[in-house]
């Protein structure tokens, strides 16, 4: 009944996002790295009030790690405005999700300058992040080395997946499962797990340019929902990505493991290829035994260790997902429209789903923010943080929770939710510190001290 | 139903070769705007060798008309003689100002030559014009030969005809009169004959001449008279003669664009009825039929704006020109005339609204209009002169791309696309919320900024900042 609900939910957003849409001014073919620069200039000089480019780091040969920022404040964080992330071509040869990345971009400000109402408000309520390639300098050698050979051929399955290092970016980020199974087991923090997560990145010479911007940016930014886009196949793959007990196929639920099959549901439900219960693996040999819906848990499929997905779970309060776009990982250009038009809805209503859950502030008596503060839920054995400004996001899918804030110094307050499928659940704490409390209790105490003196006259 | 269909056939394959015959219809410019007429013939290539036959028709009725003007001469000599001397002067008087006053236009005006409009004008053959050039030498022929009196009611009821004018007759009239060379009861005889002669020629060119009822129903649009004139006898023609005589001897001093109109075509003369009062705009009265293009000129009020004015309304009426000269001809029917002028209209409000926002033209409007002088194709011309106006708008915008283009053209032209979008969605957006204009120097100052924010962090190459700052710098 849930699911059939859905559906019809998603069905009428389809037919309002593609009743709304025209995809006249996107031209689909390949950009190299001129060329996808130049694409986020145009987009940015067309709607400079929208959007902003920034870099997070160079690439090892020294290219621009380029991001496109929507929101309608760029490059500021408003409180209360959840932060969003689409990164693609992590993997250079897998091109698909670039380009989307692209077209996305000129879509959205396209749309919103045709008065797309969803688009509108998604961008007005949104910070959106979008990050074509974190892997220029592969996407390069794949796409010359393409160029002379036929797609399809074995050859491309490899060439410019590394960076220019020869270093797996989906291989290289610190492998943060091994810590949480540990803790699972002997109790310890359920989040954040990276200490001195600065230090530790700056000191680690294994891990490449590009890793290390990224994982910067997941500091420096409270991302409260991601996808990271790759080829090969055709599933969205949610956490843990590396199998508790280390076999090559195990069933790995994280303890958000309900939100994140709503979560890559929602992605997969609007794409007809990924959706499609019927559809033949990508290669003969394929086990896609664990695909179901278009969504697979990714132990369960094959076990990645030091992947991103994961890593921004387990570091920060960012909820991310794997997004396997195409069974071919440098498909023709022809064929880029038709991903287009598979992909867009569903790319749109990903970035929606940030909107769901619970969400408010942290604030102390007097009104102050709290940063950091723990973020609790019943149940759940992932907590997550306030920002800066005391805001927080809590993605949680329907039901009803108990909810606790909690900050060192102060004490704890926790609350009832109803949670439907969305928007999210506004729920702001107060936080009393312990302080208060004690100059509370003092001051009670005295005028028992008082009233007793009185009445007994000493 | 089959015959019908044969008939309708045959005619059609009948104006088809009329088509193919008479495609020219295109006024040749005077002599003395040679630039334009080769600009004008650039453009009409196929009807060149038309206008030759044209020139050839030029010539035979130029024969025909010294071959008439022989007879007329002897009998115009009695009158002639009677009106030696003073009369002379005096008779020519109004018939000659006319008559300059008709030439005036075609050395300032280049693109339209009285001696077309009345040679091509079916209205008027060149009989009558010859007759009306005769007109102050009718009553001292240079040949000497005589003319009857009935050639003189002949022509003068010609001349009325052709005129549309009622006062031409009084004129003549009232100058043989007090000349006393006519008594009052000969007055009488002689309206009464003239009346008559008139009325003959109604009849007679309705049935006889297809192509002038034609281009009285193309005029017709704008002259519902013209149309009415085979209907009706005197009462509608008397009434504008009246009027117009009081105009034309109001004209002494008449403004170019105003003795262009009345020069050429009786058309013109009905609508001047309805723009007497508006002598400060002369000569734009038959564009009232065109309220959006009298608007536009309306707007142009002040003083430095009298070029764009009147380089619009010569526009203008060159087109009615051309439109008028290929409905006689055939090239397209009266109702395709009519329609073509409406929708001319119609898109010069629809231009002036979406690409201008509003009705005033950009002060380098002169430069394009010229070059649309030369348009043949008139419904690109107005779409053209509203996209430069446009385009003008954005100034420099367009010159930035032919230098742009030396460095990267497929960028440049990506970059000023999205600009051009961006500043189209600022001003629809600002238009809807109802805002002011969208505050252009704060947008450039804004632009200029990231572009060097971006610049420093290497997200834009140096020149292409350059480009786009240019870009802004120019709106």
């Amino acid at each position: 009944m849930k699911h059939f609900l859905a559906v019809v939910f998603g069905a009428a957003l389809v037919t309002l996002v593609s009743a709304a849409g025209t995809d006249g001014a996107i031209s689909f073919e390949y950009h190299r790295y001129e060329e996808l620069r130049k694409a986020l200039v145009s987009v940015w000089l067309q709607c400079p009030t929208i959007t902003r480019i920034y870099t997070i780091g160079e690439s090892f040969e020294g290219r621009e790690l380029l991001v496109l920022e929507m929101s309608d404040n760029p490059g500021t964080h408003e409180p209360g405005e959840p932060e969003f992330k689409y990164i693609a071509n992590m993997h250079g040869n897998e091109a698909v999700g670039r380009e989307l990345l692209i077209y996305l971009a000129q879509y959205l400000c396209n749309q919103y300058q045709q008065g797309n109402e969803t688009i509108i408000d998604l961008i007005h309520n949104t910070r959106i992040h979008l990050m074509p390639s974190m892997n220029p300098d592969g996407f390069e050698k794949a796409a010359s080395q393409v160029k002379k050979q036929h797609p399809g051929e074995i050859k491309d399955w490899f060439v410019g997946r590394s960076n220019a290092q020869g270093v797996d970016l989906n291989r290289n980020f610190p492998d943060l499962d091994r810590i949480i199974y540990i803790n699972e087991r002997e109790g310890g923090a359920n989040n954040h797990l990276l200490q001195n997560m600065k230090k530790a990145v700056d000191e680690n010479t294994k891990l490449a340019p590009e890793t290390k911007a990224v994982i910067h940016w997941i500091m420096d930014i409270p991302f409260v929902l991601s996808a990271n886009l790759h080829g090969g196949d055709v599933v969205a793959n949610y956490p843990y990505d590396e199998t508790r007990t280390g076999s090559t196929h195990e069933y790995s639920a994280s303890p958000d493991d309900v939100m994140f099959k709503s979560l890559a549901r929602a992605y997969s439900m609007y794409n007809p290829v990924m959706s499609d219960p019927h559809r033949a693996p990508c290669r003969k040999n394929d086990d896609d035994s664990s695909f179901k819906d278009g969504i697979t848990n990714g132990g369960a499929w094959y076990s990645v260790p030091g992947g991103m997905q994961d890593f921004n779970y387990l570091s920060s309060n960012c909820f991310e997902i794997t997004l396997e776009l195409s069974c071919d990982k440098f498909p023709n250009e022809e064929t880029l429209k038709s991903y287009w038009e598979q992909n867009r809805n569903s790319l749109v209503n990903y970035i929606e789903q940030v909107h769901r859950g619970v969400k408010g502030f942290v604030r102390d008596l007097q009104g102050n923010p709290i940063s950091n503060a723990t973020v609790s839920v019943e149940g759940i054995d992932h907590d997550i943080t306030t920002a800066k400004d005391g805001d927080y996001w809590r993605l949680l899918a329907p039901g009803n929770y108990k909810v606790a804030a909690s900050a060192p110094g102060y004490l704890t307050v926790i609350k009832k939710v109803a949670v439907p499928y969305s928007p999210a659940t506004r729920v702001d704490f107060e936080l009393e510190s312990l302080m208060e409390r004690k100059e509370e209790e003092r001051e009670e105490l005295m005028d028992w001290w008082k009233m007793m003196s009185e009445t007994l006259n000493f | 139903m089959a015959s019908k269909h044969v008939g309708l056939f045959v005619l059609f394959q009948l104006l088809a070769l009329n088509v193919v015959s008479q495609t020219s219809a295109f006024p040749t410019p005077t002599p003395a705007s040679a630039d334009d007429k080769t600009v004008y013939n650039r453009q009409l290539t196929e009807e060149r060798p038309l206008q030759e036959q044209i020139a050839e028709a030029d010539s035979v009725k130029a024969a025909v008309q010294s071959a008439e003007s022989e007879q007329n001469h002897d009998d115009f000599t009695m009158l002639k003689s009677l009106a030696e001397g003073p009369k002379s002067k005096e008779t020519t008087e109004v018939p000659a100002k006319k008559r300059d006053d008709q030439y005036i236009p075609d050395e300032s005006d280049s693109t339209k030559s009285r001696r077309l409009a009345e040679d091509y004008d079916s209205t008027k053959n060149g009989m009558d014009y010859g007759k009306y050039q005769d007109d102050p030498e009718s009553f001292r022929q240079i040949d000497g030969t005589p003319l009857t009196a009935d050639a003189i009611v002949q022509k003068i009821a010609n001349k009325i005809y052709e005129e549309d004018d009622r006062g031409v007759f009084d004129r003549i009239v009232s100058k043989l009169l007090k000349l006393g060379l006519i008594t009052e009861n000969q007055a009488d005889t002689l309206e009464y004959k003239v009346a008559e002669a008139l009325q003959d020629l109604i009849t007679k060119n309705a049935k006889n001449n297809e192509i002038e009822d034609v281009d009285q129903e193309a005029r017709g649009a704008q002259d519902d008279e013209d149309s009415d004139t085979n209907a009706d006898t005197w009462e509608p023609p008397r009434r504008r003669y009246e009027e117009d005589e009081d105009e034309e001897d109001d004209e002494i001093e008449d403004e170019v664009d105003r003795d262009a109109e009345e020069d050429g075509d009786n058309i013109w003369d009905r609508d001047a009825e309805d723009g007497n009062e508006v002598s400060p705009e002369d000569g734009l009265q038959d564009l009232q039929y065109f309220p959006n293009f009298y608007r536009l000129l309306k707007s142009l009020n002040s003083e430095q704006d009298t070029q764009e004015r009147e380089t619009l309304i010569t526009i203008m009426k060159t087109l009615i020109d051309f439109v008028k000269m290929m409905v006689k001809y055939g090239t397209i029917t009266p109702e395709e005339g009519v329609s073509y002028l409406e929708n001319l209209d119609a898109m010069i409000a629809m231009q002036t609204k979406n690409k201008l926002g509003k009705p005033l033209l950009p002060p380098e409007f002169t430069g394009p209009n010229e070059k649309n002088l030369d348009e043949d194709d008139n419904t690109k011309a107005e779409a053209a002169k509203m996209q430069k106006e446009y385009e003008n708008l954005k100034d420099s915008t367009k010159e930035e791309q032919p230098s742009a283009e030396t460095n990267r053209p497929g960028k440049s032209e990506t970059y000023l696309e999205a600009i051009r979008k961006n500043i189209e969605w600022l001003k629809k957006h600002n238009k809807e919320e109802g805002k002011d204009d969208y505050d252009l120097s704060k947008l450039k100052d804004f632009m200029d900024q990231q572009v060097d924010s971006y610049i420093e962090k290497g997200i834009i190459a140096k020149d292409e900042g350059d480009t786009i700052k240019r870009i802004y710098s120019s709106l």
